[in-house]
């Protein structure tokens, strides 16, 4: 077991190192970061002294690797606009897309996950069809339609719900008390977002389960179960559910880091603070360290959870873990 | 005995001149021996009776905010509305006049224009308790490195501190554009930074935790999203008439909208475009005209002969090609007016572009199309990009169909207002290549010859034009230190750069901000807010009431 | 892979692929062909079909003027309603935008830009992952661990926010976009395709090559390449589906293809106070186009890779 952890951690190491030095490069080919910067008013000597401050005048080489020290130290460097440092922004916004994300991440498996069993208990029946239609169509509609159907709707035209925003409720890190109460106030403003987000996820749990399902209960075990006489509630009930949710979580514990950070769009459209609208205002204003910044977090999340699922997975099954 | 006998008198006439000396009040005792110029500065209007703040004010920003925009230092234009709201100047445009004492009860400059030197009022603090004394206005001074931070350093001598009270500065040579620059907006220098806090906490903290003598006290901020303030009832002009200010950025003007009519906005900027008309059609929202200054298409790089508008007879070709006057009534319900010259009409040596001073520019696409085919260009050509002033991207649109129906086709950049500005500020070198078209507007206050300065001299920091005639001019301007031959020299420059198409005006901004019927004073007398000259925001802040 | 007979010549082998995909096509699902059949022709003929121009406003009537704005000359009428409400014009049957330009002859030509950018995009996307999957499947050892470490770590970031990032390199730009799909895309293909491979390269026609001394490019290029586009092609409609929404969001913010061209993510992100007009159709007109585009790549999608899975015909 222990080489197994060791192995993965060395492997998802490498991605990351991968990651970063894509990343690294792909920066770098947009030209001049400082030209954009430097304040009015400032001087060539002003402007030079900015480039030096970023390393921006070193070699590429020696660039790279004081890009990689400071990551180290968890510096991913200022913010142009902001003029704040990446990291500190990050996080303070991070908790707003975190509730954001387990709330469509909630509304993916309610919706999804019931329909998506239904499926595969009638299987090729007219249900079947229509939950597959309907998974279908989720996975078709971009997500940011459906929210701006959703503010048409709800929010400028019967005004049951608000649409400026998260409500005035924050995760403060200095303040302990908000650690609890954030994620259980303000619920209106979190529907109409969380299930523009959620929607699109739900077609996809929607399929993740049913074709779970169905390899579960064409199964051998299953089979048996049977043979034994036992009733097909209880088949399914006890063991075709269990069996076939492993699955399913781990696609959804992904998604729900998925949702975190493609959740742009929707974050833009409901003016909710979160790192997706974080990225689109760098992006508007050319801030590049915050677009690395927000994109090395993203995949060092993906990363992280990709070794964890591993893990369990590794510990769970032995013949993952003997495979090696 | 009469050496005695004098020198008792003489000791008796001291003491009485010393004591009627005393009697004076200090704000007529003047600081500088010799001649002074006259100057103009209205009193401040200080509140006997100190009220007590009451209410939220929920404010909607058209685009987001930049947290250096809450440090003087690095002023570079767009912070103001936030400097009015947490600093204080020493004297600043108020709805009294263009130049009114803030922090300063006197300023004076000598005949000569050689030296200026102020007095601060008595008592001030910074929202801390900590004094606020000449020490912390030098320190300012010599820290400031935003907008024109240069020039100044270049004509000022030195900085003589006479007292807590009382400083004096020093030119090289005559400087008589020294109070514009001063005055609130030429520069960020006049808005006192507190130097024992800024050392304590360091640029970045100051930006994250910003603190000044302003009337409200910062209190949180979600860094681009919002910035929420409160009442500092020490503020010593008077108390604050709302406790609380949010600033939010609002980006969408949809969602600005929806804010108003659901309560959740109470003031909310840059309605014009496709809602005005349901802002003017809502019996619940009033909304004020404010009109800022004219919108102008600027060419970087012009005068470089591979660009496309190098020749004079392109630049007025996109003159002509633009529809104003169909412009003003789609885009701004015809509150807009077409306009001829890119200054705003609230500055005082500024021509009116309405015809009386310079000609209205004419819609004439056939000539337009001509003047291309003369140029060179039979069928027109294609430029880079064409950049406008977020978020109003679809007036941009508009002007961009006007430019292609006589044969000048491209597409259009979308930049949010930080990056927007942080480029523009820097001119010509703001943006690369030659083939692009930025619109700009700039409604700053200091005259016409600031932005002059700014944005058509070869020196200017944030310069697009640099012409000899107009270097020439911009020369005798600097040189003379009589302020009538100055204004007829601005004008002059004004009225050249128009006629050769330097830059572009379309027209004058309505820069319309609505609010709810929460502010008061209930009914019309609400436009008061706007009251202040070449103020695109409704400041000053201390004096805004809502319903609590 | 039991649609290519074990041991055929590549050529025959192509020939009977393509009869029996005709054969095929006909058994696709009738809806999602028609649709894409539809939005094809549309993109295609657009310059045909198209009633007005994609980038100028319809000329008006004299009347027309004089109804809206008192004057009998204008430049344009704009917010013109669709053909089921009054004040709706006949040569502009779905209305006109804010600066008078005909919707009807936007969605055309939006429909243009959507196909070019996600047929191309995943086009070169899948080629190069082709590619790459071919070398690393095939070649082995350092081929296969350097060009899956780099897919791996390539796949570790989210296609929106990747793109997002791109973008920020490119700037905008239609062939930009393309650019950003492909970049973003190929890892998906590498993977795989490099799968199918390891599993091809044990056949009896692969090994008899080798014996037979022909060299391992043209192995790679006559053998196995054509016995990956089963799985190629299943990809490719479901990254089409993929690539529209990719390129919608990002023209709807702002980074993908620049106005004037009337790419519909576009549309949608500048009508969006119409919808608070009560003028939906201008905001919903372009995300149905979306919709239906997606839905229908998705679909033939669907069903081409239940068709070429063995395992999941009997489902």
């Amino acid at each position: 077991m222990k080489k197994y952890v060791l192995v993965r951690a060395l492997y998802s190491v490498v991605t990351l190192w991968l990651l970063v030095t894509i990343i690294f490069a792909l920066v770098r080919l947009t030209g001049d970061p400082v030209a954009m910067k430097a304040e009015a008013g400032a001087d060539a000597a002003y402007v030079a002294q900015l480039r030096q401050s970023w390393g921006l005048d070193q070699p590429l080489h020696r660039q790279y690797l004081s890009f990689i020290g400071r990551l180290f130290r968890a510096d991913f460097g200022h913010s142009f606009e902001k003029s704040l440092p990446v990291r500190d922004i990050y996080f303070e916004r991070l908790p707003n897309s975190l509730k954001l994300g387990f709330a469509a991440f909630l509304i993916s498996i309610v919706l999804g996950v019931p329909f998506g069993m239904l499926s595969a208990l009638k299987v090729n029946s007219w249900w079947d069809h229509v939950g597959k239609l309907v998974a279908l169509f989720g996975l078709s509609m971009p997500g940011f339609f459906l929210g701006l159907v959703l503010i048409m709707i709800f929010g400028t035209g019967l005004r049951w719900l608000p649409v400026l925003g998260k409500g005035s409720s924050a995760f403060v890190w200095s303040v302990p008390s908000t650690w609890v109460t954030f994620w259980f106030r303000d619920w209106a403003h979190l529907v109409m977002p969380a299930f523009a987000l959620g929607w699109y996820f739900s077609g996809a749990m929607l399929r993740i389960t049913r074709s779970g399902m169905l390899e579960v209960l064409g199964s051998d075990f299953i089979k048996l179960v049977r043979l034994k006489g036992v009733p097909e509630r209880m088949v399914v009930a006890r063991h075709a559910l269990k069996n076939s949710m492993i699955p399913v979580l781990t696609f959804a514990g992904l998604n729900l880091l998925i949702m975190v950070n493609v959740a742009v769009v929707i974050e833009v459209i409901f003016n909710w603070p979160g790192v997706g609208q974080l990225l689109y205002d760098a992006l508007s204003n050319r801030d590049f360290p915050m677009v690395q910044g927000v994109v090395l977090m993203s995949g060092l999340m993906i990363v992280l959870l990709n070794f964890t699922i591993d893990v369990l997975y590794g510990y769970v099954d032995p013949r993952i873990r003997l495979s090696l | 005995m009469l050496k005695k006998a004098f020198a008792i008198l003489s000791g008796l006439t001291l003491t009485c001149g010393v004591a009627w000396g005393q009697g004076v009040p200090s704000t007529s005792r003047p600081i500088l021996s010799g001649p002074l110029a006259k100057l103009d500065i209205k009193d401040a209007q200080v509140e006997a009776g100190r009220g007590t703040p009451k209410g939220g004010l929920r404010i909607g920003l058209h685009f987001g905010i930049d947290p250096g925009w809450f440090d003087p230092l690095g002023y570079h234009g767009a912070a103001l509305q936030f400097f009015y709201l947490m600093h204080d100047a020493l004297i600043k445009p108020m709805p009294q006049g263009e130049f009114t004492y803030g922090l300063a009860e006197r300023a004076e400059m000598s005949a000569d224009y050689r030296r200026a030197a102020f007095r601060l009022r008595p008592g001030l603090k910074f929202q801390d308790g900590h004094p606020l004394t000449t020490a912390d206005v030098k320190w300012t001074y010599e820290n400031y490195r935003g907008l024109n931070f240069k020039y100044l350093q270049e004509k000022v001598e030195n900085i003589q501190v006479v007292d807590d009270r009382t400083i004096i500065f020093h030119f090289k040579g005559p400087f008589v554009d020294f109070l514009d620059l001063y005055n609130g907006s030429g520069s960020g220098i006049g808005w006192i930074v507190p130097r024992h806090y800024y050392e304590q906490v360091g640029k970045d903290g100051f930006k994250a935790r910003p603190m000044g003598a302003g009337p409200f006290k910062f209190v949180s901020q979600e860094v681009g999203v919002q910035v929420s303030v409160e009442a500092w009832d020490q503020y010593w002009r008077r108390a604050p008439g709302v406790k609380t200010i949010n600033v939010r950025a609002i980006r969408d003007l949809a969602a600005r909208m929806a804010g108003l009519e659901t309560g959740e906005l109470d003031l909310a900027y840059g309605m014009t475009g496709k809602l005005l008309q349901r802002v003017m059609a809502d019996p619940k929202l009033r909304w004020d005209r404010n009109y800022t200054s004219p919108w102008h298409l600027v060419f970087p790089g012009y005068n470089e002969p591979t660009s496309p508008f190098h020749d004079r007879r392109v630049r007025q070709a996109v003159s002509l090609a633009i529809n104003r006057s169909f412009l003003v009534k789609q885009e701004t319900q015809g509150i807009g007016k077409p306009w001829g010259n890119w200054i705003s009409l609230e500055t005082r040596d500024a021509l009116r572009g309405d015809g009386t001073e310079l000609p209205v520019p004419p819609y004439d696409p056939a000539r337009a199309k001509q003047l291309l085919a003369e140029a060179g260009y039979p069928n027109g050509f294609d430029f880079d990009w064409y950049v406008p002033f977020a978020p109003y991207f679809d007036m941009a649109e508009r002007i961009l169909t006007d430019l292609r129906a006589v044969g000048m086709r491209s597409k259009m950049q979308m930049l949010d207002a930080p990056v927007y500005m942080a480029q523009t500020s820097k001119g010509r070198k703001g943006f690369p290549g030659n083939r692009t078209i930025v619109q700009r507007i700039d409604p700053r206050p200091g005259g016409a010859k600031e932005l002059i300065r700014l944005y058509a001299v070869c020196a200017g920091q944030a310069s697009y034009i640099c012409e000899p005639r107009i270097e020439a001019l911009w020369a005798r301007h600097e040189a003379s230190i009589d302020v009538a031959e100055r204004d007829r020299l601005s004008k002059e420059i004004q009225r050249a750069i128009v006629e050769s198409y330097y830059l572009v005006p379309v027209y004058l901004q309505p820069f319309v901000h609505a609010v709810t019927q929460k502010v008061l004073p209930e009914g019309e007398a609400v436009h008061r807010y706007w009251d202040t000259l070449n103020a695109p925001f409704p400041w000053p802040w201390e004096v805004w009431e809502v319903k609590s | 892979m039991a649609t290519i007979p074990i041991g055929a010549d590549r050529t025959i082998a192509t020939r009977r692929a393509a009869r029996r995909g005709l054969r095929a096509l006909r058994q696709a699902p009738l809806i999602p062909l028609v649709i894409l059949a539809v939005l094809v022709s549309v993109a295609i003929l657009a310059p045909v079909l198209a009633p007005h121009g994609r980038l100028d406003p319809v000329k008006p009537t004299q009347e027309r003027c004089l109804a809206k704005y008192g004057t009998p000359d204008c430049p344009y009428v704009d917010n013109v309603p669709p053909f089921w409400s009054r004040g709706s014009r006949l040569e502009t049957p779905l209305g006109t935008d804010f600066l008078g330009r005909d919707v009807l002859s936007r969605l055309m030509y939006g429909a243009r830009i959507s196909l070019i950018v996600a047929l191309t995009g995943a086009l070169f996307a899948g080629a190069i992952g082709t590619v790459l999957g071919v070398l690393a499947g095939y070649m082995g050892r350092w081929w296969d661990e350097i060009i899956m470490r780099i897919t791996d770590a390539w796949l570790t970031l989210p296609s929106l926010v990747f793109a997002i990032l791109l973008s920020s390199v490119r700037g905008p730009g239609l062939w930009n976009v393309v650019l950003i799909l492909a970049l973003v895309f190929w890892s998906r293909y590498s993977r795989a395709v490099r799968g199918e491979v390891l599993s091809i390269r044990e056949r009896d026609f692969v090994k008899l090559a080798e014996i037979n001394g022909i060299g391992k490019l043209t192995i790679m290029w006559r053998h196995l390449i054509p016995n990956v586009m089963n799985t190629v092609m299943v990809l490719f409609s479901l990254q089409v589906g993929v690539a529209v929404i990719i390129e919608a969001s990002l023209s709807f913010l702002g980074v993908g293809v620049p106005p004037p061209e009337p790419s519909w993510g576009l549309m949608m992100a500048q009508e969006r106070e119409s919808l608070m007009e009560g003028r939906w159709w201008l905001e919903i007109f372009p995300g149905i186009c979306i919709t239906l585009l997606v839905l229908s790549a998705n679909m033939l999608g669907d069903w081409l890779r239940v068709r070429l899975d063995p395992q999941l015909r009997n489902r």
